[in-house]
């Protein structure tokens, strides 16, 4: 292995497949239909957290810095049902129906403050919890003491249904999937049957290049691409949240799983015809975990059969529902071994092709 | 150079397609390995390019066994494939300056070499706009851009038109000239003729003979001198008559002839090496 000559080879693969139209049709498409979904489904052009506040008393004290925020769209209601029903119609994601008093309360440090929050069902996370930390800092600044000291009491209550996720929250698993893993196939696949075809592979392993050089150049090349694809995808659905480094870690070992399964799949395909073929008849099984996704009432177990499921679950767990490394440790395992398993593939694939490679030139 | 004892190479299948095969080369020599398509040629070839591997025999090259040798053994070696095989995106100054930067010894500057095939004024041109022959060109300056010591060439003069062919044949000379050993595999006997130092012919896996042309030439063919002349020096039907070259000085009948007509052609009678090929195998060259 030459890490300069590999350097060299992602180089070339890099600039070759920039005019290759299937590898750019497979990276393009997913942001293009990700942008689009955003778009039709508002997510796109609705990213500020939006808060409305029914404040009788005209506590200026509080809701001014909440008027005054950048990153938050802020609207004062008339009554207590006018709020409600904005946040019923989802015009607001949080709605604060502040009691009567409640300016004097904020004054007298010993007062217990109580007031009304409406959530609506289908608020994304990620707003909650920039309005809910808006929150918390403008009544530090009105108190003037910690917030975790301040005598309050939230009455939470949700109004629309319960755990309801938008459709770009249902689409983004199968993104998630088309991104990461055919960003990660495509490429490595592509390239290498483009090197058989035109026999640039036996041209590359008669100089000092190993057939493992060039393998991995390929490799790398999909890795990469599909972690810039997965963090794209991420960003532009409003779920690069959480822990990133952890996401990243999943988008890794997903970006090493897919771009070694491609790798295998172009070294294994006579050409580019056979290759698409194995695609249409495997790309369901890819797929199925994002498509079962988009069905919540379909069992959760059913998803866990496929690869792929391994890749998605973390990443959405990670992004949407906040968890930490314990809760996705398994899955992290599962990817792990998977990728490893396609490695050992992977070595033995490159042997056999070394003899392929003597018979067919 | 190269040595190479009792190679026998059986593909997976159990074709047994070189059967104990002996040869070797010196440092500077042209060695041409001539056969009919089929015949073991190229699988020889790929075994001592170390594409084909799990060969039984000895072969050393470059005073290093085959088997011990690893990737650094094409940093000393050229290759030049029958078929091209470029990037066809990539111009063919790209093609060259992408594998330049594969090696990590000395290399020539590939604009040299396109000057040095005609290929010059093409060099900012896409491959895919390229003929067969300027891509030919182009593999067989290809194996040269790192100045190697041993080349490899099968057929570097296939769909070449004749004054690029000659280029080829001249620049193959000149690398002799620099001590660069060269095994050429073909089945033109032109070529071998003109170029090789020895050739080996080789059928069904064995090799039948090794020698130089001209030796070949003078074993095989007939000691004699055919003439074509005009009778009394008109425009009559050419006639022909053949001499012993042994005592033709001495020959009263063959110096009338020169004397008294016209001469239309002389040539000795020694064989070519596609005559000699046939006669030693039994087997045509196609």
């Amino acid at each position: 292995m030459d890490i300069q000559r590999i350097a060299v080879l992602v180089g070339k693969d890099a600039r070759l497949g920039a005019t290759n139209f299937m590898a750019v049709y497979v990276l393009v498409m997913p942001v293009i239909i990700s942008l689009l979904i955003a778009l039709v489904f508002g997510d796109l052009l609705a990213k500020t957290p939006r808060l409305g506040i029914y404040d009788p008393d005209v506590s200026e004290k509080f809701t001014r810095p909440l008027l005054d925020h950048p990153s938050i769209n802020t609207t004062i209601y008339d009554s207590d049902a006018a709020l409600q029903s904005a946040v019923r119609r989802g015009s607001e994601e949080l709605g604060l129906s502040l009691p009567a008093g409640f300016a004097a309360a904020l004054e007298d440090d010993s007062a217990e403050i109580d007031f009304t929050a409406y959530r609506w069902g289908e608020a994304s996370g990620r707003n909650l919890l920039l309005l809910e930390s808006a929150l918390a800092r403008a009544m530090t600044e009105g108190i003037g003491t910690s917030f975790d000291q301040l005598p309050v009491t939230v009455n939470a209550e949700q109004i629309g249904a319960a755990n309801t996720q938008t459709w770009s929250q249902r689409l983004l698993p199968l993104l998630l999937i088309m991104a990461i893993v055919l960003g990660g196939l495509f490429f490595p696949a592509a390239s290498l049957l483009d090197e058989k075809k035109n026999r640039t592979l036996v041209a590359l392993t008669s100089t000092p290049t190993s057939l493992l050089d060039v393998y991995l150049s390929k490799t790398l090349i999909g890795f990469i691409l599909s972690g810039i694809m997965g963090t794209i995808i991420l960003l532009i659905n409003s779920a690069f949240a959480g822990q990133v480094a952890l996401l990243l870690l999943v988008i890794a070992l997903g970006g090493l799983m897919s771009s070694a399964f491609g790798i295998i799949l172009g070294s294994v395909s006579k050409d580019m015809d056979t290759f698409l073929g194995i695609i249409k008849a495997v790309g369901i099984l890819l797929y199925a975990p994002g498509i079962l996704k988009i069905f919540p009432q379909v069992p959760e177990w059913i998803g866990r059969l496929f690869p792929t499921y391994y890749l998605m679950n973390p990443l959405l767990e990670v992004s949407q529902n906040g968890a930490g490394f314990a809760e996705i440790a398994l899955d992290i395992a599962v990817l792990a071994l998977i990728s490893v398993a396609l490695l050992v593939l992977l070595n033995s694939v490159i042997g056999r092709q070394q003899q392929k490679l003597a018979l067919e030139t | 150079m190269l040595s190479v004892e009792n190679l026998t190479y059986t593909y997976p299948e159990g074709t047994e397609a070189v059967r104990g095969v002996d040869f070797a080369i010196e440092q500077g020599e042209i060695f041409g390995f001539l056969g009919p398509s089929g015949a073991g040629k190229s699988t020889t070839q790929k075994v001592l390019i170390r594409l084909l591997r799990g060969f039984q025999g000895q072969i050393t090259v470059l005073g290093k066994p085959l088997n011990e040798w690893d990737d650094s053994y094409y940093e000393q070696v050229g290759v030049a494939f029958e078929l091209p095989n470029h990037y066809q995106k990539l111009t063919a100054l790209e093609n060259l300056s992408l594998f330049r930067t594969l090696y990590s010894g000395d290399t020539r500057d590939p604009a040299e070499l396109l000057e040095m095939v005609g290929l010059a004024a093409d060099a900012d041109t896409r491959l895919s706009q390229f003929s067969k022959g300027m891509q030919m060109r182009l593999n067989f300056v290809r194996a040269l851009i790192h100045q190697p010591d041993l080349l490899f060439l099968d057929e570097p003069t296939t769909g070449l038109d004749p004054v690029n062919g000659q280029k080829i044949k001249e620049i193959l000379r000149q690398q002799k000239e620099e001590g660069r050993t060269i095994f050429l595999t073909t089945h033109d006997m032109t070529v071998a003729d003109q170029i090789c130092d020895r050739v080996a012919f080789i059928v069904d896996g064995e090799i039948t003979l090794i020698d130089s042309p001209r030796n070949l030439r003078l074993q095989h063919g007939q000691r004699r001198v055919r003439v074509e002349y005009h009778q009394d020096g008109t425009s009559s039907p050419a006639q022909h008559a053949e001499f012993p070259l042994d005592g033709l000085a001495d020959s009263d009948h063959f110096l009338n002839i020169l004397r008294t007509n016209r001469i239309e052609t002389i040539h000795t009678q020694e064989a070519t090496l596609e005559d000699i090929f046939i006669q030693t195998t039994g087997r045509s060259l196609t």
